[in-house]
């Protein structure tokens, strides 16, 4: 069981930029089949050359991503992309915006045939001050914010500085400027950067990645203990440790939450991180991998 | 000429005040043609004397304005709740008050399945059961080689067996927070919300919601409705995909359908998306099967805690509830369905919950005026006389989860919101007197549909406990008998065809076996119900 399907969600408020944020995953050059499952699709803007057929409720991308609204019951149309044939190599949700992200993405915990993916809130700049301290969705926005493993903030300008320390003390996640990151996938999606063209790193905020490939052999409390000394800059930490001569361990780790789930075949120890390049190094990670 | 069928009744409850009771009423092709004694009809020609319900009491059929067609479906699966309660077919399932009853029953229905098939139950509530909470042990002794899974009546939680358990790949090794575990580390069979009991579900392929697409659900439906006088029932929040509408009509339209529905179209989508569907599906309305309506959520429930309360919140210092629509986008949804001239059903159990929605429905009302608009507040739990009033002033209706006093009243007063807001709690008589429309339900299958057990409740507001829970707030008999006929009538924009025994109306009858306005008040809900007659046939049970 090792081709489990990563679930990643995409939360925050009415409003935040969820959808920006998709489209522009969906435009990105990741190499990867995503499925995407949004509420509607009134804001969904897909170029139209990269738009292979479009019904009324799926929009089939050239580059093999779709795009699907997700219908009544989100976790039966889940059911439904686990039952295809052709699995997609990612699967992105959208929490509607009121939603607690976290009671959607336990289920990629929950279930042995999904990979944790991560909780991503997006949170506007410019409204965030007011909306915490409003009384009637205050709590539901912190929740959002509490359950992310990564926040990217959206619509931030030079004149408002304000939004990342009253983020810091809601969060336990990394938090990325959406302005100022290239690509957005890596973070997203857990891609290693040998995977982005070089011309993408220009200018912005680029990501490192770390690598390790050996025949160390982890307990499942060992490689616990081990993943929760983790530096918190490591956005995405991911692959698979081996445990003994007939199974190993496949490892999620996004942002501050660890996932180990059994794999029940022999593996070598083969695990790969990334971070972004102005907050962590290589050598950190390694550093930390090898004490 | 049409055939005339003058019925003779021991009394009709008309509930139309220029004859409030009679004893004969006439019907031609499903149409009340006259009411009176036995000469009313003659003017109309010959007419046929039906004495078979002679001995019997009628009143206009009664209203369900709020529950769900799963209430039918659901009887699919096995009933394993603590209340005793009738399936479609009126079988009564005594209520389970132990655990030991519960696994001889689980046994005796996993044996009437076919092999292999897994047992699916329903309606467990550990709250009537004290001692060790429901776990995978109990459930082994149901069954160790097939799956079994029992849903919890809040339908939040799902204890399971070993054998579920493994076929779904729940072990020691799960790390969700929904899949309990106990003090070893294996899991104890508890899966809390739906994110944990997903790996059951898709693998024993249980749709709660996908049931009620079945002709034989809407037909189980039709059924709980006879065996309780109701002869027009919402199902309010529905899919209503093309492909279920077709459904719909082909078996409402059968001649023996003994029920109106009237759906409302679940809001989830973007406002102009939902609009525009509601105006599209209207257009697909039939006499038995009425369509247009849309249902809005606002916010959870209050035995959940995911009500919105307003101050002083729930008592121990539980956070206050939960949106299922932002306010802003309750703003939005009620302005465009109210500009587009929809009728909305919006589900406001806390009273900050009725609060947002009554200024969101003035805002519309100020920026697009619509005076017959009769949008209605569903469950209207914690309304106080403030809102009640605006809700007169605005023509908005309240449809009062009265069942809920008897059901959970002892729970409000204890532990969720105090005392006093639970004495003055589903408030009829403020409703009333400050002159909203209201009409009280059950929300089946949350509680068991009987409109006659709904108004038992309002008149008297007795709890579990036998207790009177807020004295100053019982309606009368009459009242609550308008409630669950015009009142409900009214809130379905339906009043003109429906709700009163009254010439011209659709000839839809409760048949009683006594009179509700001669038995003690604390005996109403005991009232027998012998059927239905719909359009003009009878439908004794």
């Amino acid at each position: 069981m090792n081709d489990r399907l990563p679930l990643s969600v995409i939360s925050g408020y009415l409003g935040a930029g969820k959808t920006t944020l998709i489209n522009r995953v969906l435009a990105e050059k990741h190499g990867q089949r995503l499925f995407v499952l949004v509420n509607d699709f009134g804001a969904i803007c897909i170029d139209e050359c990269l738009l292979e057929s479009a019904t009324e409720d799926t929009l089939v991308l050239a580059n093999g991503c779709v795009c699907c609204t997700m219908g009544a019951d989100l976790f039966l149309a889940v059911g439904d992309i686990l039952d295809r044939a052709d699995r997609p190599d990612h699967l992105l949700i959208e929490a509607s915006g009121i939603a607690d992200p976290s009671r959607i993405a336990q289920v990629a915990k929950a279930e042995p045939q999904l990979a944790y993916g991560g909780i991503t809130t997006v949170v506007d700049a410019q409204l965030l001050p007011k909306q915490l301290q409003d009384l009637r969705i205050g709590k539901q926005v912190r929740q959002q914010i509490a359950a992310a493993d990564l926040v990217c903030i959206s619509k931030a300008t030079s004149s408002d500085p304000a939004s990342e320390p009253l983020l810091d003390a809601q969060a336990c996640a990394p938090i990325v400027n959406l302005a100022k990151v290239d690509q957005i996938s890596p973070a997203l999606l857990g891609l290693r950067p040998s995977n982005i063209p070089a011309r993408y790193l220009t200018g912005h905020n680029s990501y490192i990645s770390w690598q390790y490939s050996g025949k160390i052999k982890l307990c499942r409390a060992a490689l616990l203990a081990k993943l929760k000394q983790r530096p918190d800059d490591i956005l995405r930490l991911k692959g698979f440790v081996s445990n003994d001569d007939e199974t190993a361990w496949q490892v999620q780790c996004v942002g501050p939450t660890t996932s180990i789930k059994p794999v029940g075949q022999p593996l070598a120890t083969t695990l790969v991180a990334i971070g972004l390049s102005d907050r962590i190094t290589e050598d950190e990670i390694e550093r930390w991998w090898r004490r | 000429m049409s055939e005339i069928t003058l019925f003779e009744a021991r009394n009709i409850i008309t509930m139309d005040v220029n004859r409030p009771l009679a004893t004969h009423v006439a019907v031609r092709e499903g149409e009340i043609l006259a009411v009176g004694g036995e000469d009313c009809a003659q003017q109309w020609g010959t007419a046929r004397l039906d004495r078979s319900l002679k001995h019997a009491v009628l009143m206009p059929g009664f209203v369900e304005g709020h529950a769900h067609m799963t209430a039918g479906a659901i009887w699919r699966y096995a009933y394993a709740g603590y209340h005793d309660r009738y399936d479609p077919s009126g079988v009564l399932w005594p209520g389970l008050r132990d655990i030991d009853a519960f696994i001889i029953r689980m046994r005796e229905r996993l044996d009437e399945l076919q092999p292999e098939m897994p047992l699916i139950g329903w309606g467990f509530d550990p709250i009537f059961l004290p001692g060790e909470r429901l776990n995978r042990h109990h459930l082994d002794r149901i069954s160790r080689a097939r799956p079994v899974a029992i849903m919890f009546s809040n339908f939040h939680i799902m204890c399971v067996n070993s054998v579920a358990l493994e076929m779904a790949g729940l072990d020691s090794t799960t790390d969700a927070e929904g899949v309990t575990k106990d003090s070893a580390g294996e899991p104890t069979g508890e899966l809390r919300e739906h994110a944990s009991m997903f790996p059951v579900m898709h693998r024993l392929n249980i749709d709660f919601r996908g049931l009620n697409r079945q002709p034989d659900s809407i037909r189980a439906y039709a059924e709980v409705a006879r065996r309780v006088g109701v002869t027009t029932a919402t199902d309010l929040f529905s899919r209503l995909q093309d492909c279920d509408i077709d459904t719909m009509l082909q078996v409402t339209g059968q001649t023996d359908f003994m029920l109106r529905i009237v759906p409302a179209l679940a809001a989830q989508e973007a406002p102009m998306d939902v609009a525009k569907r509601a105006m599209e599906i209207r257009k697909r309305s039939r006499d038995n099967l009425r369509l247009g309506a849309v249902k809005i959520m606002t916010d959870g429930a209050i035995q959940g805690w995911t009500a919105r309360v307003k101050s002083p919140g729930y008592v121990g210092g539980k956070p206050n509830g939960i949106w299922n629509t932002p306010p802003e986008r309750i703003f939005a949804l009620v302005e465009e369905m109210h500009q587009c001239g929809i009728q909305m059903h919006i589900h406001v159990n806390g009273d900050e919950a009725a609060e947002v929605t009554l200024d969101a429905l003035e805002a519309a009302l100020c920026k697009h005026p619509w005076p017959s608009h009769r949008h209605v507040l569903q469950h209207c739990q914690l309304m106080g006389r403030d809102l009640y009033r605006r809700a007169a002033e605005l023509g908005v209706c309240c449809n009062i989860f009265a069942n809920h006093i008897w059901y959970f009243g002892d729970q409000h007063a204890a532990i969720t919101i105090g005392e006093d807001r639970a004495l003055r709690m589903d408030a009829c008589r403020t409703a009333l007197d400050v002159g909203v429309n209201i009409a009280i339900h059950s929300d089946a299958p949350v509680t068991p549909m009987a409109p006659l057990f709904t108004a038992w409740c309002a008149v008297n507001r007795k709890t579990m406990s036998e207790r009177t829970l807020g004295a100053a707030q019982c309606i009368s008999v009459q009242e609550a008998l308008f409630a669950i006929t015009m009142g409900a009538a009214y809130t379905l924009k339906l009043d003109g065809e429906i709700g009163s025994v009254e010439t011209g109306k659709r000839a839809d009858f409760a048949i009683l076996g006594a009179d509700p306005y001669e038995v003690d008040p604390m005996n109403l809900k005991d009232v027998e119900v012998l059927g239905t007659v719909f359009g003009g046939a009878v439908n004794l049970l």
